[in-house]
């Protein structure tokens, strides 16, 4: 009897976010794939077309174009994102004075609005009055026209995001640092090895746990770009920036192809589970080291 | 001997604040050029480099923004979108992670599982499905079509704080049960104010976020009714794309309310941020 009760009293605890899950995510999630088999401009009765949107989508250029975009914004933004906050978490793992101010300022642009960030970094990089070419300029150099050169415009829309999130994933990593017993360190100089040998044979191994939360999640969040793209280009110039989540939405919200989209929706998420279960295994081959 | 060692160590610590002193520089110098130049006479924006000091300095392009293209509004607007989901994320989240993380039932662990795994699905996702409902009920241009999908907690809400949870002993709980209280007074005399500090970063967390939401409120939103300051900016960009001093100074408005919430509660964000990476 107490049991059922308890039961019950954890449900009724549940009932609202159980509310918003099915009919929110899980619902959604089930429909978007069934959409993603119908040809439909929103308006008027859907058509069953089976899987024609995705034999569309294989034979789109432009959708191979956006996949390659994508691909590319990842592979611009991660790595580099990754070996800086490394470089800053390593540089802060150590009593010293200023260290929370450090911390405090790295973290700062991590919650800035991206929306905001496009405009501003519109500005910065604007070839005329923007703050780079004005540097570059008293070094002599005349600086591209960032944006609207389809070679520069994804770096540019790549270093927005490494300088919004290199503070956040140097806090993630910092944390895995300070989890690393000392011991193991004093007991190596003992040994005789030199800190680059520390550096690789005991730092890199025992932060692996952060590294995989970090490059995990990183890379979900960038596949995902789309705020700063629909600021500062638009997808443009010529595509080059024209990125999958973006392409989506121009599919399904501008040229009202609610079966297409959805098929292209379909896709990413496919893709993004994809790269995670190889992340996943990767790091899963590896010795991982418990100390708890 | 002794003396060369002592300045290497020396000269080392002075390279090392050097380079996190460039990289912190970096980091905080687009929000204070913004700012600078936001003050700044509308010709100087163009005529003077952003590190230049805005003198004379003038409010002329904040209240141009805030009245004629009703930043005022646009604030507004976002302001109770992300104060409504804040306050469903932390009030039904709460209640989910206290069932998930304190009490036993048939089928818990499947449907926490099946939280979890949701969280890997991109937003994109979801959309055109979640633009349906929400015409189908009629809430296209309103709050409640905007709040909706996310005011009843998120996957991430009801984890971060179901681990919390975790971390508090059972000997508190069990203490006030024998004293006859039930699980919601168990719930909010005994466990919520012992978890002050996890519901301010879920709080300011869920805030920051929703303050910063561009994709939803572009799907669900197509007229001024209830406008967001996301959706207001980056019109205001598309249509002034060239009158940097408008444009900064709307950035400059939707970026500051959050550096302050952030400054308020940073000791609490940069621990939370910390644990999410610790299991």
């Amino acid at each position: 009897m107490r049991h059922v009760r308890d039961t019950a009293e954890a449900y009724t605890l549940l009932a609202p976010s159980l509310i918003g899950f099915l009919l929110f995510l899980v619902a959604p999630i089930f429909g978007v794939a069934g959409l993603s088999l119908f040809d439909w401009n929103l308006m008027g009765a859907p058509s069953f077309v089976g899987l024609d949107n995705y034999r569309e989508l294989a034979a789109d250029p432009e959708v191979w174009r956006s996949l390659f975009n994508t691909v590319y914004y990842v592979l611009l933004n991660i790595p580099a994102q990754t070996v800086l906050a490394l470089l800053l978490a390593l540089a802060l793992n150590r009593r010293m004075r200023g260290g929370k101010v450090f911390r405090v300022a790295f973290v700062l642009p991590w919650m800035a609005m991206p929306v905001a960030l496009g405009i501003v970094w519109s500005w910065i990089f604007d070839p005329r009055y923007g703050a780079v070419n004005q540097v570059l300029g008293m070094a002599g150099i005349d600086g591209p026209n960032w944006l609207t050169d389809p070679a520069w415009a994804m770096p540019v829309i790549a270093s927005v995001n490494v300088w919004q999130y290199t503070g956040y994933t140097m806090l993630i990593l910092l944390a895995g640092l300070q989890a690393i017993p000392h011991q193991l360190y004093e007991a190596a100089a003992i040994d005789g090895t030199t800190p680059a040998q520390r550096f690789f044979m005991i730092t890199l191994p025992l932060l692996r746990p952060s590294l995989f939360f970090v490059l995990v999640t990183n890379t979900i969040g960038s596949f995902q770009v789309f705020d700063t793209v629909f600021v500062m280009t638009q997808g443009g110039p010529g595509g080059a920036t024209d990125v999958l989540n973006f392409h989506i939405y121009q599919q399904g919200f501008q040229l009202f192809r609610a079966g297409f989209a959805s098929a292209l929706a379909m896709v990413l998420f496919g893709l993004i589970l994809l790269v995670t279960a190889a992340q996943f295994l990767y790091f899963r081959k590896r010795t991982v080291y418990d100390f708890s | 001997m002794k003396r060369t060692q002592l300045k290497r160590t020396q000269l080392k610590r002075i390279a090392l604040y050097l380079a996190l002193f460039m990289g912190a520089a970096v980091a905080v110098a687009p929000y204070l050029m913004t700012l600078n130049s936001a003050f700044k006479e509308p010709a100087r924006v163009l005529t003077t480099p952003a590190w230049e000091p805005a003198v004379p300095a003038t409010l002329g392009n904040f209240a141009k923004v805030w009245s004629e293209y009703d930043m005022a509004g646009f604030l507004l607007h976002s302001l109770v979108y992300a104060g409504a989901v804040t306050i469903g994320q932390v009030v039904f989240s709460t209640m989910a992670a206290y069932a998930f993380g304190r009490m036993s039932f048939p089928g818990r662990d499947a449907l926490f599982w099946g939280y979890l795994a949701t969280m890997m699905v991109p937003q994109i996702v979801t959309l055109v499905p979640l633009f349906l409902i929400m015409r189908e009920f009629g809430l296209i241009d309103t709050y409640l079509g905007l709040i909706l999908p996310t005011a009843f907690g998120t996957p991430y809400g009801i984890f971060l704080v179901r681990q919390y949870f975790r971390t508090i002993p059972r000997d508190l709980e069990s203490a006030a049960r024998i004293d006859g209280a039930g699980t919601w007074t168990v719930l909010t005399r005994v466990v919520l104010p012992l978890s002050r500090p996890i519901l301010a970063t879920l709080a300011t967390i869920t805030f920051i976020t929703t303050w910063n939401t561009l994709l939803w409120p572009l799907i669900v939103t197509n007229g001024d009714a209830v406008r967001v300051v996301t959706l207001g900016i980056s019109a205001l960009k598309g249509q002034y794309s060239s009158q940097y001093h408008l444009i900064l100074a709307a950035a400059a408005l939707a970026l500051l309310p959050l550096v302050v919430i952030f400054l308020l509660f940073q000791r609490h964000i940069v621990r939370s941020i910390a644990l999410t990476g610790l299991k």
